[in-house]
């Protein structure tokens, strides 16, 4: 299945692009989609910490917080569109 | 140090009458000084024991107070902000608002805590401030002049040694326009509330500082291990160590539209081009206008937006801004998506003095009773009115600090500004103070938030719960959680007094929460603020401001959104939401309990005793 995946502030210029389509396996995860993203050790070092995410990085699925769902745990579907950013201060 | 028993403080408060036009010394308390700490907390009971919360924000009988804390001038990052209390004059509640920059720490060390400035002059005047001296002078050489002008001029005259630094109102203030801000630095503004137009009624244009007075530490080992330990964590944490550097606040525009929170037509809605959102974002912003970033006194982090734009007929100007609200309440939330225009209108409105977010949302109002026929073509004098008109943003900017034509109405703020056209209902407001850049129909904390916060809506005294709904990490909460909003949001509120009691800024709690804060405070002044001291304190202020506010005439009705959020849904996550009565109404009987307020959301007499609050003075 394809989904979308969107890149902010300072991933666009670490994943080379605004946004891009990303072809994953049935059944496939959060966390499977991020490694299949993270293809190099400097991609995989920005956004993990172990099997973890880092502390500052922020991944929303539909516009919904994935800490807030099941995690990297959380399952995807066709046409899911995944958002990766920074943690942001504003205000 | 003085002959003062608490290490940290100077001891004095200076008191000016400008009615009488003398300022003199007065002792500060030391059981206040320990039982408020400084900044927002201190200002907040001084003004309490020296104004009746009944009076009117614009006459004589008003008063601000300025406060200083035992951190601010220090070698704390970030402890050079100063805080402002004071009645005001959009509101009707208590106005609190602070800045940063330099002036904060240059109050410090000139010698005084705080500051307390009532009654009104026959004539404008400054005040000029220096360690062992205070003075009120004539300022009718200045009155008329933009802050910068102000700046500048009040600067070069201060003569040889240390720099002055400047607080100072605009023209709108002068006018006493309802958000007139104060600006210090030239660029750095008390922005909410309306403070510059209490200056302005009393026709107080300046207050001028220097000294050098330092601060020195009860226990340094202390104090050295919470300052060692903040540094160290600014410079660990991604977004103080350098993502707000790249991006500025501005960075949060796109965010905010992906998570279906980014305000539109005076919030009727949260739909937006994602081509528009790119136009306005802080990435656009840093490729386009910025020069470099800058920073407020001994701050890593350095958020600041040092930009340049092309000018409206031709040539290039220069200034600081826009930050995130700005961009948004000025921009999208009017139908405007020129980063440009939103950027020049910035420059005006900070030489001008006037606070950007109310001016947004006052513009919004009027855009939507353009709209509606409630505003008419012979009301505009030509400018269109219509969302999108960056005509309009650039152009009654200066009508309204002026009160010229439309700009007079929009002078009162959106809540006069719709009530006297008989929609009261079109301003998007809390207690009449504008909405930020946050729909709450997007998060229920945020809601709450806007409905509790002492000033009106307001996200920094109301509490941010964008970062903790979303941003928070570990303490990441649903966003739609009316069961957890009532806690989260009284922790927020209580961080953001701790905060603005020490004269730091909310940037740092990206990195850490508050033990550095008490380590420091308690290694300054020798005593015990420890975290579980400091919380008392924060319920303490919270629950004083609230007092104020009854005082003031305000109720527990008063504590509610705009009908257009409960009954117009936005849609999130593919889900109609909206915040209905029923739900504001259990958020607030939570939020009122977690207090240890009644059900009327009125402090008990055992809970004033417990906080040892004397009632605000009626």
């Amino acid at each position: 299945m394809t989904i979308e995946v969107r890149f902010f502030a300072a991933f666009r210029d670490l994943f080379g692009g605004r946004s891009r389509d990303l072809a994953v396996g049935e059944g496939a995860t959060v966390g499977d989609a991020l490694a299949v993203l993270c293809d190099t050790a400097a991609r995989r070092r920005e956004l993990f910490a172990g099997a973890g995410l880092r502390a500052h990085v922020v991944v929303m699925l539909n516009g919904a917080p994935v800490g807030a769902l099941r995690g990297l745990a959380t399952p995807l579907a066709p046409g899911d569109t995944l958002a990766v950013f920074p943690l942001l201060g504003g205000g | 140090m003085p002959d003062f028993p608490i290490p940290g403080y100077h001891g004095r408060v200076l008191v000016a009458d400008l009615s009488l036009g003398e300022i003199r010394p007065v002792p500060l308390d030391p059981g206040t000084a320990l039982s408020y700490l400084g900044g927002r907390g201190l200002a907040t009971r001084l003004l309490c024991d020296t104004i009746d919360p009944a009076c009117e924000p614009l006459g004589p009988d008003n008063a601000f107070v300025i406060a200083s804390s035992p951190l601010v001038g220090s070698t704390a990052p970030t402890a050079g902000r100063g805080h402002m209390v004071f009645k005001s004059p959009l509101t009707g509640v208590i106005g609190t608002s602070n800045s940063g920059g330099t002036w904060g720490a240059a109050f410090k060390s000139a010698g005084y805590d705080a500051l307390i400035v009532k009654g009104a002059a026959a004539e404008p005047v400054m005040i000029d401030l220096a360690p062992g001296r205070a003075e009120i002078l004539p300022a009718g050489h200045v009155w008329g002049k933009t802050t910068h002008e102000t700046n500048d001029v009040l600067a070069a005259d201060a003569g040889p040694g240390r720099p002055a630094r400047i607080l100072c109102i605009g023209p709108a203030g002068e006018n006493l326009v309802r958000f007139a801000a104060v600006a210090n630095d030239r660029n750095r503004v008390y922005g909410r509330c309306g403070p510059g137009a209490v200056w302005g009624s009393k026709r107080l244009k300046a207050i001028r500082v220097r000294g050098r007075e330092k601060i020195a530490a009860a226990d340094p080992e202390k104090y050295k291990s919470g300052q060692e330990q903040a540094i160290y964590l600014l410079k660990q944490a991604p977004v103080t160590k350098r993502l707000m550097r790249d991006l500025g606040t501005a960075g949060l525009v796109e965010l905010i539209n992906l998570i279906a929170m980014l305000p539109h037509k005076n919030f009727q809605d949260c739909l937006h081009r994602d081509e528009d959102v790119d136009r306005v974002s802080g990435e656009t912003l840093a490729k386009t206008l910025l020069e470099k970033a800058g920073s407020c006194y001994l701050c890593p982090i350095g958020c600041q937006r040092h930009t340049r734009v092309a000018g409206r007929d031709g040539g290039e100007e220069r200034g600081e801004g826009p930050e995130y609200e700005t961009v948004v309440l000025t921009g999208p939330l009017c139908g405007i998506y020129d980063l440009a225009a939103i950027t020049r209108a910035n420059y005006r409105a900070n030489e001008l003095g006037l606070d950007t977010m109310s001016y947004g949302g006052t513009l919004a109002c009027a855009m939507e009773l353009a709209e509606r026929g409630l505003i008419g073509p012979e009301e505009t004098n030509g400018i269109d009115l219509a969302f999108g008109s960056a005509e309009a943003l650039e152009t009654l900017v200066g009508l309204t600090a002026r009160r010229e034509g439309l700009g007079a109405a929009l002078a009162e703020g959106a809540h006069r500004l719709a009530a006297g056209r008989g929609r009261p209902e079109l301003a998007m407001t809390v207690k009449k103070l504008e909405i930020p850049a946050y729909d709450p129909r997007a998060s229920f904390t945020q809601a709450l938030g806007y409905m509790t916060s002492p000033t009106g809506a307001c996200h920094l005294r109301g509490g941010y719960a964008v970062s903790l709904a979303f941003f928070g990490g570990a303490k990441e909460i649903p966003r739609f959680s009316l069961l957890q909003a009532p806690i989260a949001i009284r922790n927020m509120q209580n961080m953001g007094i701790l905060q603005d009691s020490l004269g730091i800024c909310r940037f740092t709690g990206y990195a850490f929460s508050a033990d550095p804060w008490a380590r420091m405070a308690s290694g300054v002044t020798g005593r015990d603020l420890s975290v579980a001291k400091l919380e008392e304190i924060e319920n303490r202020v919270a629950t004083l401001e609230r007092c104020f506010n009854l005082g003031a005439g305000a109720t527990a009705e008063d504590d509610a959104l705009p009908d257009r959020f409960a009954d117009v849904p936005i849609l999130v996550e593919g889900r109609e939401r909206r915040v209905t009565r029923e739900d504001q109404e259990r958020m607030k009987r939570d939020y009122y309990a977690v207090r240890g307020w009644d059900a009327a959301g009125r402090p008990t007499p055992g809970l004033l005793r417990a906080l040892r609050i004397e009632e605000a003075r009626r």
